[in-house]
């Protein structure tokens, strides 16, 4: 068999994106996840960090029926560890759906809440519904027909932050595609399903997220 | 141990031509109302990028090239928002699905001449790991249950008391957008605290190209002769 150049890529492909981390000093270390790490905590320590403020990654998509737009924070988690319902954080999904790009029609404000032990969720600003509440780990409805759950679920993003590292600090080739530090974790997520005919106003959404919380 | 991906299977990957999600739709999205400030430096040629012996590039071509129709690199990540076109099919970067394998198209688009090779190259070898520990539902969450045995709520509780503090009483933590920006083109801090301070409407004045834009070069600089071995065009230009 003729050799194909790009046969080869794998090794020298994978030494390029190890220096990606080498000559930046900025490991990549996810899509959000442990971003910023004087604030969330490092891929290898985030004990003391506000790890329940981490967004970990934002998605949104569609079908023929529904935008959904859903947020995860405070992962990976071990799977030991129940879900991040920290009620002093304040999650929000900004979303433009007119206008310009960058301002927000729907800033949707979640909130985590107690009834004695139990967790809640409260859910603000979302399209033609002024709060939706009730509790985690099941599907809230609205009366317009939005559906909101929060809970704990498989974390499904991949991604090798450790080959990155170890090939930093040895100068060896250490990535391997088959280690996902995000496998065998969970991760804490809201999920928001909103009719297309309560948020389509005949031009793309911008959404973006943001995490804070409650000084004092 | 370490282990390497096989090159049969590299071969045949890359062998694919794949098409990324939403990028072989023929209409342009609706027009944006913000204007991307120019990004210094000349205007990218049409003319073959030559070969990558410089140690010193100009990354423009890199953010001026265009990812989908209508949308260049600058586009995707300035201002710092996930943005979906409902009249286009779902999938990175249209809108972000749980399993796209967004860090992979992200370094393509920042780092290959698109004009040779399709922002799914590097996704197709993989570069990261691309695989998920369970099937994902076909309904709503679309989420697979949390693994192990981790303790739950029951979904009980009626009577829930939460904070009625406004927005103005919490101290930013974390934003999140484009997957990716903030953690591979920020610096650290001071920038990376202040980056995840501001918002969509001030990335849009521009504040942050320079670093964006300083960061990509960084790694274009250290990266282009890996590139070039490699048998890939990158779209830097040597300067």
């Amino acid at each position: 068999m003729k050799a194909i150049p790009f046969a080869r890529i794998a090794l020298p492909c994978a030494l390029a994106f190890l220096t990606v981390a080498f000559v930046g000093d900025r490991a990549l270390e996810a899509a959000d996840h442990f971003d910023p790490p004087a604030r969330t905590g490092s891929d290898t320590n985030t004990a003391g960090f506000d790890v329940a403020a981490d967004i970990a990654d934002i998605y949104a998509f569609h079908d023929a029926s529904n935008v959904f737009l859903a947020i995860s924070f405070g992962g990976p988690s071990a799977t030991t560890l129940p879900g991040f319902y920290d009620p002093d954080v304040l999650y929000t999904i900004n979303v433009s759906n007119a206008g310009t790009r960058t301002d927000i029609e729907f800033p949707i404000e979640i909130r985590f809440g107690r009834d004695g032990t139990s967790p809640g969720i409260e859910v603000r600003n979302l399209p033609g519904v002024g709060v939706i509440q009730g509790p985690v780990e099941r599907n809230l409805i609205t009366s317009n027909g939005i559906m909101v759950r929060a809970g704990l679920f498989d974390d499904p993003f991949f991604f090798d932050p450790q080959g990155l590292r170890e090939s930093r600090a040895t100068g060896n080739l250490s990535f391997n595609n088959m280690r996902n530090r995000f496998a065998n974790l969970n991760s804490t997520f809201v999920i928001v399903a909103i009719p297309r005919g309560l948020i389509d106003q005949g031009q793309p959404l911008d959404v973006w997220s943001s995490s804070a919380r409650i000084r004092g | 141990m370490t282990r390497t991906i096989p090159t049969l299977v590299l071969a045949s990957t890359l062998a694919l031509s794949f098409v990324l999600a939403g990028c072989n739709e023929s209409s342009s999205p609706a027009p944006a109302a913000v204007v991307v400030p120019p990004i210094a430096g000349p205007a990218p040629t049409p003319a073959p990028t030559p070969p990558a012996t410089a140690a010193n590039f100009d990354v423009t071509p890199c953010l001026n090239q265009m990812v989908v129709p209508g949308r260049t690199v600058a586009d995707l990540v300035v201002p710092d928002v996930l943005r979906l076109d409902l009249n286009q099919a779902a999938g990175f970067p249209n809108g972000r699905r749980y399993l796209d394998p967004v860090i992979d198209v992200t370094l393509a688009v920042i780092f290959l001449d698109l004009r040779r090779h399709p922002a799914t190259t590097f996704a197709a070898i993989p570069v990261n790991p691309n695989g998920i520990d369970q099937p994902l539902p076909t309904t709503f969450p679309f989420l697979a249950r949390p693994l192990g045995n981790p303790p739950t709520s029951g979904g009980s509780g009626t009577r829930f008391q939460f904070r009625s503090d406004p927005a103005s009483a919490y101290t930013r933590v974390d934003r999140a957008g484009m997957p990716a920006v903030s953690t591979a083109l920020i610096s650290g801090n001071p920038n990376k605290n202040a980056y995840n301070d501001d918002n969509p409407g001030i990335d849009a004045t521009g504040r942050w190209v320079p670093e964006l834009a300083g960061t990509l070069t960084i790694l274009t600089n250290a990266l282009a002769d890996d590139f070039t071995r490699l048998g890939l065009t990158i779209c830097a230009r040597p300067i």
